[in-house]
């Protein structure tokens, strides 16, 4: 199959993904917390619910910057599977999440608000790792592409434990997980109301989980860059990444985001950097 | 051609220089406004047919009409400098400037009376290929547009501080006078006729920072000064240094590979004089002084083209430079520069500062590349030369544009300005997405540019990706706060709309002008890259054919999409029905579309937000600070290490 | 419209305490706990009008809270329904006749559904909840 079939191929079944994913991780949740849980397919329920109900904008430019960030999100993992060149990647996600930021604070209520400023600031603490990373994988492939990388006879994970550390890490953010989660908080009746999602209803929550659905299957991916020798090694991996992920948001408590910026650009700054630093110091 | 070329850049030099001396008589508004207008058009029109003329062809080497050599004309213009810097310093009271002017000229009489100075070629006095050729348009173009602009800002600035009254004169004769020697700047080979040209955008960036002559405006000029002249005495040394080499004051020789030893440090030098030009640490200060100076100054003088002649230098410099240690150490001035400057961004209020940060990162990203001097990175170095021209001078006319209606540079008084200045928000956005949006041209540069630092070897490589990482991170951070505010909306009162339609159209000329321009080098990418910049790099390193940019057709989709989408989604939201659509949850207290919310025993507040600066995790300060130190200390290393290897 | 609506598999509740003495509210919340599990239906408790499909209020009407109620109920958009948990909130329950007390919810809002109890138990407040998902049903085909 040409690359171009794998990135349509991405923009058909990540969200199926993401949603399966979303839905076994809240009967998970449920179970650590001795409870049964919803069923399995709920996150699709709700999103199926949410494009029946009334929208209501409190501001224009919402809607097309919500548009914009489901369809930027779903660029990058297309793109990334189409054979695009990796480090431009980090790019897209970045404008990504940036039109996020933007729907939410361009609202103007004091909660979105504020949900908006934390996500640009878990933007500037996350964002250095994944330029850095796809970097290094670039690096010790020597390779720029998704197909290229999964064809190098070297395993990325075994030359990047650094990377792959600090990943575990800054994965957290991504998912929006305890203690990173300090832009939306998916838990009721807590500081934030609901961060950046607050004043969006109907059909705009809807295309803020469907990206983030886009956005679980494109950290997978990333996954898979890393054990490079076999996609059932890499979806493994993933899935034990997940389920330490999800016990983490169980048992943490929400942090600040002094904290979440200072403890992430260290550990990128150590990990990912150290990682980086060797690579370059022992390439030949 | 070399006959033509001759010709037409001596009317580059000779026009403005004579539009300038004409508009120091004219007192009149309406007749000033008629020539600078005309003037303008000669300008842009010359610039085009010069550039026609030139052909983007090979470089090309010619003289003065007629074979004449400007002789002892550098010495009386170096003279007239140095009498100039020294009357001005000693009224005001300063000794630091006088004793660098005086220093600058000592040596050019004792090369120039002391039979030091070899002839240089008559044929070869000045050089013209595709760099130049982009400068040109930089200068030809981006220059007469900010000019025209200017009449309609300082009007409306005058009115604002009145006490600066019949200075406008003067205004308009400074601009004129700095595109002159811009161009002469940019086309000269010679090195001590570039140097005078050199010195002459110093002076015109003095006067036109110190131009209200407030005690602080008066200081922060001799800051910009003495920094110049500093960079200036080190180009004076070099020259010194080189006129014993043969060949050694002829830029295109001097550049054309790897510089021998003995070259080094006269090379790190001039670097100098390019760093301090183009304002990066341990020299970034007098930038942001020159804040103060009108919009249009930092428009033209402080964004699009003269700091860029510091990086033009030292891209021309970067073939000789490359692979020394010299061109490392002016990389990580140039990269901790970038770094440095964009943590501080991130915690500054004030809109025409944080541009100026942005400045000074970008032009670090150009001396980074430069300093490293491979072909893909001097590729990367004149991409972001040509986008950072058009985008930045446009942002920095935007923000005098709303200065001058709202009366406020800080960054929080600028939300809801989308209800408030549609069409100027439309304007601004198309700036910043050209700045720094992911597919856009600058944010192009920075992926090729990790992609080239991969190939760096050593510590070196890692420490530029590192660098990289972070900084490009960082100017997302910045952006992302003012477009959150411009973005915003609220119900307005007709008396706030009719504030736009006080903007002149002069204005509103230049600003639409340069918001095309922006959209057009993007979708130019392609063109310009493959035609103009690429074939420049590789001619510059003498280097095998190749291709720079693979662009795969699925990333050319993605930039189209990205290329117009906040320009056109703030066009279309300003015409859209309105604001009013449904009210925004403030825990079920009353709040209405004028940002008015129910408060305690009956009262109503009004709701106002405000950006996240980092307080308490960046010390802007202290950070400015430390990047000061850091490259400084480079810097001295970088100076003394040349002298060192010369000995 | 033919098909089947998604409103009964996922209603999202926003919970607005009136001037509850608060023994309903503690009732509400042990629905979440692992002996009532009301997530198994889909329910969410959200804590945002904007993300609700149920408003369920606690506690009476004070003149204080007549404001807010309106407002959040404004702002849930449609189809939305009202449940009433408590006697306070369906009549004004023993504080009826205080001089801050307006009377049940039904004073501000329309209210669809009402539960009974003082405090009202968890097993008639799900109950409560799911007649209320009828009624948004109901709401929906109407309007669609």
């Amino acid at each position: 199959m040409s690359p171009l079939v794998y990135g349509l191929l991405f923009v058909v079944v990540a969200p199926l993904f993401g949603g399966l994913l979303a839905g076994v991780d809240r009967i998970v949740s449920a179970r650590m917390q001795g409870r049964v849980g919803p069923p399995l397919l709920q996150p699709f329920y709700d999103v199926g619910k949410l494009f029946e109900k009334e929208t209501r904008q409190v501001n224009p430019v919402v809607e097309p910057l919500l548009l914009g960030h489901l369809g930027f999100m779903a660029a990058a993992g297309a793109l990334v599977l189409g054979g695009t060149d990796l480090i431009f990647i980090a790019f897209v996600f970045a404008l990504a999440a940036l039109c996020l930021v933007l729907a939410a604070g361009s609202v103007n209520s004091p909660y979105s608000f504020a949900g908006a400023e934390r996500e640009l600031v878990v933007l500037l603490a996350s964002e250095p790792f994944f330029i850095l990373m796809l970097a290094a994988i670039c690096k010790v492939t020597g390779e720029s592409t998704f197909q290229g990388v999964l064809a190098s006879p070297v395993l990325v994970a075994l030359q990047l434990p650094g990377v792959l550390l600090a990943f575990l890490f800054v994965a957290t953010i991504k998912l929006r997980k305890s203690p990173f989660d300090i832009s939306t908080s998916h838990h009721p009746h807590q500081e934030l109301v609901n961060g950046l999602t607050s004043d969006m209803s109907g059909r705009l929550l809807g295309y803020v989980e469907l990206a983030h659905w886009y956005e679980s299957a494109l950290l997978c991916v990333f996954v898979l860059l890393f054990f490079n020798w076999s996609v059932t090694l890499g979806l493994l991996a993933f899935a034990i990444a997940y389920g330490l992920e999800v016990l983490v948001d169980n048992s943490t408590s929400r942090a600040k985001w002094q904290l979440v910026l200072r403890s992430t650009w260290t550990v990128t700054l150590l990990f990912t950097g150290g990682n980086v630093l060797a690579l370059f110091l022992l390439a030949r | 051609m070399a006959n033509d070329m001759s010709a037409l850049i001596v009317f580059l030099v000779a026009f403005p220089l004579v539009v300038s001396g004409v508009l120091l008589a004219v007192t009149k508004g309406a007749l000033r406004n008629a020539i600078v207008v005309l003037a303008c058009v000669v300008v842009a029109a010359a610039s085009l047919v010069t550039v026609f003329a030139f052909g983007n062809g090979d470089a090309v080497f010619f003289g003065l009409p007629g074979g004449l050599t400007p002789g002892h004309a550098i010495l009386v213009m170096e003279a007239a400098i140095a009498i100039f810097v020294v009357v001005v310093s000693l009224q005001n009271g300063r000794v630091l400037a006088p004793i660098m002017a005086l220093a600058q000229l000592g040596i050019a009489l004792y090369l120039d009376l002391g039979g030091h100075l070899p002839e240089p070629d008559p044929q070869r006095l000045f050089w013209f290929d595709r760099l130049t050729m982009v400068m040109v348009l930089v200068i030809g173009i981006v220059g007469p547009l900010i000019c025209i602009h200017a009449l309609g800002y300082m009007r409306d600035y005058q009115r604002s501080n009145p006490r600066i009254g019949g200075r406008r004169t003067s205004f308009f004769f400074l601009l004129f006078l700095f595109l002159a020697a811009m161009f002469g700047l940019v086309v000269s080979n010679d090195l001590p006729l570039l140097h005078v040209f050199w010195e002459i955008t110093t002076l015109c960036s003095f006067l036109l920072i110190g131009y209200t002559r407030t005690k602080e405006t008066v200081g922060y000029a001799f800051d910009a000064l003495n920094m110049n002249l500093l960079g200036g005495l080190g180009f004076s040394v070099a020259i010194l240094l080189l006129a014993g080499q043969p060949g050694g004051l002829d830029l295109a020789k001097l550049t054309a590979g790897p510089a021998a030893a003995a070259l080094l440090p006269a090379i790190a030098l001039i670097s100098l004089a390019g760093i301090t030009k183009s304002a990066q640490m341990p020299f970034s200060s007098w930038l942001l002084g020159a804040m103060y100076a009108p919009s249009p100054t930092s428009a033209l003088l402080h964004s699009s083209t003269m700091v860029k002649a510091g990086v033009f230098l030292l891209l021309r410099l970067s073939p000789a430079m490359a692979g020394s240690a010299v061109g490392t150490m002016v990389a990580f001035v140039g990269l901790l520069t970038f770094l440095f400057v964009s943590i501080v961004a991130v915690t500054e209020q004030n809109t025409k500062k944080v541009l100026a940060y942005s400045t000074i990162g970008s032009l670090g990203l150009i001396v980074g590349a430069a300093g490293i001097g491979t072909p893909e990175l001097v590729w990367v170095g004149v991409m972001i030369v040509i986008f950072h021209a058009v985008a930045k001078s446009l942002l920095f006319l935007v923000v005098g544009t709303l200065e001058n209606r709202l009366y406020t540079k800080d960054m929080e008084n600028f939300d809801t300005l989308l209800s408030r200045m549609p069409r100027v928000s439309v304007l601004a956005l198309t700036g910043i997405a050209g700045m720094f949006i992911a597919p856009f041209g600058i944010v192009v540069a920075k992926w090729a540019a990790i992609r080239a630092f991969l190939e760096v070897p050593g510590f070196a490589g890692a420490a530029f990706l590192i660098i990289m990482a972070f900084g490009s991170s960082l100017t997302i951070f910045y952006w992302g706060k003012l477009l959150i505010k411009i973005l915003s909306m609220r119900g307005i009162e007709p008396y706030e709309r009719s504030v736009e339609d006080r903007v002149t159209r002069y204005e509103w000329f230049a600003e639409t002008a340069l918001a095309v321009g922006v959209i057009g080098v993007t979708a130019g990418l392609g063109l310009i890259s493959e035609h103009v910049v690429g074939p420049y790099a590789l001619t510059a390193f003498s280097a095998a054919p190749r291709a720079f940019l693979h662009l795969d057709p699925a990333m050319v989709i993605v930039m189209l999409v990205a290329v117009l989408f906040l320009p056109a989604l703030a066009l279309w939201a300003s015409r859209a029905s309105g604001y009013d659509l449904a009210d925004f949850y403030t825990s079920g207290r009353t709040a209405n579309a004028g940002h008015l919310m129910g408060a305690a025993l009956g009262g109503t507040r009004t709701v106002t937000l405000r950006n996240y600066y980092l307080e308490g995790v960046i010390d802007g300060a202290l950070v400015f600070r430390a990047g000061t130190l850091v490259c400084g200390v480079i810097l001295t290393a970088m100076v003394l290490f040349g002298m060192v290897v010369r000995a | 419209m033919s098909h089947v609506s998604l409103f009964k598999r996922s209603p999202w509740i926003l919970h607005y305490d009136g001037s509850s003495c608060n023994g309903c509210d503690i009732e509400v919340l042990a629905c979440l706990t692992p002996l009532y599990d009301v997530e198994r239906l889909g329910v969410v408790n959200t804590g945002n009008p904007k993300h609700a499909d149920i408003l369920l209020v606690t506690g009476s009407v004070n003149e204080r809270n007549i404001e807010i109620i309106q407002n959040l109920h404004r702002q849930m958009p449609d189809p939305k329904v009202v449940v009433a948990v408590g006697a306070c909130a369906c009549s004004g329950g023993i504080f009826a006749r205080a001089y801050n007390i307006q009377g049940g919810i039904d004073h501000v809002i329309p209210v669809d559904v009402y539960v009974p109890g003082c405090a009202a138990r968890p097993e008639s407040i799900i109950d409560g909840v799911v007649q209320g998902i009828a009624a948004l049903e109901l709401k929906h085909k109407r309007s669609a």
